[in-house]
């Protein structure tokens, strides 16, 4: 067997077959963000169901380069978080400032209350 | 030999390229970013996470002077920038939260307010009610004193008029009882100088004389009695008339002089002097003509004329 050949053959027995392994903490925070920015909307939210929609699309890349052995999955996989969390954050703000304007309007119809 | 210069060359040409590497897009946008973010809220209201960031994206700036424009570096930018937004989101929500607090706190100073206002313009109505309540029920004792007063006056002036109704009846029926019984012993009779009381000249005088007769006392009498019950306010003239016999320098002081008679007596006998006076005629005056001695006899007379007038005039 010639020397390049036994070199290409050592390099894809180190290469591996031997899958990735995402941390399982970072799957399970991104996943809850995910769930969380579900819960509170993010849906009718168009900033946040981007992120969403890019959080799990991240998810699944992540996974399947994982399975691959490509160590790349751990950066993706971080980027699915990152994602994850934007949205969870970017619908939270929708609820708080509907919030917001809600006590305006009702401290504005307060103060408009006739007095005796 | 020349390969091998080649290879130098581009290797050399690679590592030169590798150190003045143009960042990636992600990485100059999460540069941009960052630079905003940290002069605006995210820098005031939410600094751990811009920090967070901040340290992400000083990985990606790290990776990419290693390592040039790498994957890595794209994903670390990427991460960073996801981060940058994040703090910003955070940094709005914070405002919104903290416009939540102030109006919640500035409507519960409104309310405080506004029911302070109420309870005291409350108070003032009750106040002004119990004023009210008060006034009224004094108008009302005032009124009801008034009311008893005035029923009082009405129930006394009821009385008095009653009294001088009683009086006045009572004076009218003795009036009448006086001139009925006047009736008896003169002539009285109604004509518009006044009511006229006539006595006989007989029976009051001698002939000639004009001194009353005893018996003429009874009757003046019972004519003085008359005038009393009379209304004060009337006058009485006493007239003293003759026949024509004899001349006017006889019978003109003798009428005279028996009206005086009368009158005095009148007086004497509590007719009041003021409303009384006396009047000679003479003869000047016939009920009816002197051609017999009995019509003479009725001109000889004297007159107590009850008017208004101070001389009677026929």
């Amino acid at each position: 067997m010639s020397k390049q050949l036994l070199a290409a053959l050592a390099a894809v027995a180190l290469s591996g077959c031997a899958a990735i392994q995402i941390p399982p903490e970072r799957l399970e925070r991104t996943q809850a963000s995910v769930r969380g920015a579900e819960e509170l909307g993010a849906s009718g939210v168009p900033a946040a169901k981007l992120h969403l929609q890019y959080a799990k699309d991240q998810t699944e890349v992540a996974k399947k380069l994982a399975d691959e052995g490509d160590e790349r999955a751990i950066l993706v996989m971080a980027r699915a978080e990152a994602d994850a969390e934007l949205a969870l954050v970017l619908a939270r703000e929708q609820s708080t400032h509907r919030e917001a304007m809600e006590a305006a309007e009702d401290l504005k119809t307060l103060k408009a209350r006739e007095l005796p | 030999m020349n390969a091998r210069k080649t290879m130098i060359a581009g290797f050399t040409l690679a590592g030169l390229m590798g150190c003045a590497a143009v960042a990636p897009a992600q990485l100059v946008e999460a540069r941009e970013s960052y630079v905003k973010s940290n002069d605006g809220l995210a820098a005031q209201l939410t600094p751990t996470e811009l920090y967070d960031a901040k340290k992400a994206l000083d990985k990606a700036n790290k990776s990419f002077e290693e390592s040039g424009d790498t994957s890595e570096v794209r994903d670390y930018a990427y991460i960073a920038h996801r981060k940058i937004e994040l703090a910003d989101a955070k940094a709005r929500t914070e405002l919104d939260r903290q416009k939540i607090a102030a109006a919640v706190k500035q409507g519960v100073t409104v309310r405080d307010m506004q029911v302070k206002a109420t309870t005291d313009a409350l108070k003032s109505t009750r106040d002004q009610l119990k004023d009210e309540r008060t006034q009224s029920a004094a108008t009302t004792q005032e009124l009801q004193r008034d009311s008893q007063a005035k029923s009082a006056e009405l129930a006394k002036t009821t009385a008095q008029l009653e009294e001088e109704k009683k009086a006045r009846l009572s004076a009218e029926e003795k009036l009448a009882g006086a001139m009925k019984d006047l009736a008896t012993i003169a002539a009285v009779k109604e004509e518009a100088r006044g009511v006229v009381i006539t006595l006989s000249g007989q029976v009051l005088f001698a002939s000639g004389k004009h001194a009353l007769l005893n018996t003429a006392q009874t009757r003046l009498d019972q004519v003085a009695d008359a005038l009393k019950q009379q209304d004060p306010n009337k006058k009485i003239v006493v007239e003293g008339h003759t026949d024509s016999m004899g001349s006017d320098a006889v019978n003109m002081p003798l009428s005279v002089n028996r009206a005086n008679s009368v009158r005095d007596y009148l007086v004497s006998r509590g007719v009041d002097q003021s409303r009384i006076s006396s009047v000679g005629l003479g003869s000047s005056r016939p009920l009816v003509d002197n051609k017999s001695a009995e019509n003479r006899a009725n001109n000889r007379r004297v007159e107590i004329v009850i008017g208004n007038s101070a001389v009677s005039a026929r």
